[in-house]
């Protein structure tokens, strides 16, 4: 490995910079990065846009960030508007806010709240998701998957002001899984071991290997108990 | 002819794993995203794989993760070329290509030569044609030149080796897969390999 210092980036007030591999990026104010961009630690608030991939070990992103390529992250936080083109991969991805992505997600760890839309598969191993708005996803496949509605709270009823007015539900086509808890969740098929279809759940098959809770109101088409 | 496969229900059943472990090795890139072939059926979308590459695939999994973790899984499974060398000398006492390949295609190389991986690749592939009793010697010189040649072009890209004869007259070629390939009349396929696992068996003996 050579070892390089490499530069740090830092954009104050409205302004553009070039992409490149730096040590740590801290955008404040309106920044644009054209190209691609590597950095040990991405750290933006306000609002941000990023012309090509974003790789990085560490992100911390306050306000609205788009990225036009893939993002490739460590740990990263979010709060606020995060949307990317390409695909994510992460391995933990916390969200407070508004998630975008255009293709598939690869999260070992995702916690979330507030709203998304991922229009590819989303591959996660625990994810944990409170929803304040719409939550739509064309697939989930992991390991823990739990989704909650959360209840208005004051911030929350500021948040929902700030999100596009639509029933805070899960809408997906699948969802596969070792342990699956949904609440508030419609979906075709749901697959796992041990599966809990909570309140305002609507979904159109249960397939279960070895557990599963349906609480009362809780629409299932059909259940299928499978393997052994 | 179209290649078997198998749905994503039926492999979870037939090697007793759950929707979790499949993820996270997909995750983990231990199993390649052009393996997961979406199809539709009167059930609706289904995930279905190659039989023989994901079955072998997943015995591998199993078989090796008790000894390494995923991450070093993945690194033995990528296709990709390791940054490897050996010493030519090293190389013969690994006893990985018969003496006979090394006699023959490594004669003028000093003991000292040192060899990159591909060359090892070259020289395992020749070795393993010639053991299977399908090639000459002499073919083995117009092989060597066709991977030299034309190897390297492939990048990352996974591609197969075909070598076919016609009326005695041999001819290799390399195509990358998944592809489909139709021969003349009177062409006769003597061998087809995937030298993405070709790369997986000889990193397996030299790491």
């Amino acid at each position: 490995m050579e070892s390089i210092n490499r530069l740090d980036l830092n954009i104050d007030g409205v302004s553009t910079a070039s992409g490149g591999d730096y040590g740590k990026v801290k955008i404040d104010g309106v920044g644009t990065v054209e190209g691609d961009v590597i950095a040990e630690i991405f750290d933006s608030n306000g609002i941000t846009k990023v012309r090509g991939n974003l790789r990085t070990g560490e992100m911390d992103s306050d306000g609205i960030i788009k990225i036009y390529g893939h993002l490739s992250a460590g740990y990263s936080v979010v709060d606020g508007n995060l949307k990317v083109i390409g695909s994510v991969k992460a391995e933990r991805f916390k969200v407070n806010g508004v998630l975008n992505v255009g293709e598939d997600c690869e999260i070992e760890d995702l916690d979330m709240e507030g709203a998304f839309d991922v229009q590819g598969l989303l591959n996660v191993g625990k994810m944990n998701v409170r929803l304040h708005g719409k939550g739509k996803v064309k697939e989930i496949g992991g390991e823990n998957i739990q989704v909650r509605r959360v209840r208005r709270s004051v911030w929350g009823k500021m948040v929902t002001w700030m999100l596009p007015k639509f029933s805070p539900e899960l809408h997906t086509a699948s969802i596969e899984g070792d342990d699956i808890d949904l609440e508030y969740t419609l979906a075709d098929v749901v697959r796992g071991n041990r599966v809990v279809i909570g309140k305002g759940c609507n979904i159109g098959t249960v397939e279960y290997r070895t557990e599963l809770k349906v609480y009362p109101g809780a629409k299932i088409g059909k259940e299928v108990k499978t393997g052994g | 002819m179209e290649r078997e496969l198998i749905s994503k229900k039926e492999l979870l059943d037939e090697k007793g794993i759950s929707y979790g472990q499949l993820y996270r090795w997909k995750r983990k890139q231990l199993i390649p995203e052009e393996w997961f072939i979406r199809k539709s059926t009167f059930t609706g979308q289904e995930t279905f794989f190659p039989k023989d590459l994901i079955l072998s695939r997943i015995d591998k999994i199993m078989n090796m993760k008790e000894d390494l973790s995923l991450d070093e899984l993945a690194d033995k499974l990528s296709p990709l070329l390791p940054e490897y060398e050996l010493r030519k000398s090293e190389f013969e006492k690994r006893n990985i290509v018969s003496q006979v390949v090394l006699q023959r295609f490594a004669s003028s190389d000093e003991a000292a030569t040192v060899y990159s991986f591909e060359r090892l690749l070259y020289f395992y592939v020749v070795d393993k044609l010639l053991l299977a009793g399908e090639m000459s010697m002499e073919e083995g010189d117009q092989l060597l030149q066709t991977l030299r040649d034309h190897f390297p072009k492939f990048g990352d890209k996974p591609c197969d080796l075909v070598f076919v004869r016609k009326m005695g007259v041999s001819s290799f070629a390399l195509l990358s897969v998944p592809s489909e390939i139709y021969y003349e009349s009177g062409v006769k396929l003597i061998a087809r390999l995937s030298l993405v696992e070709c790369i997986e068996r000889l990193k397996g003996n030299l790491i």
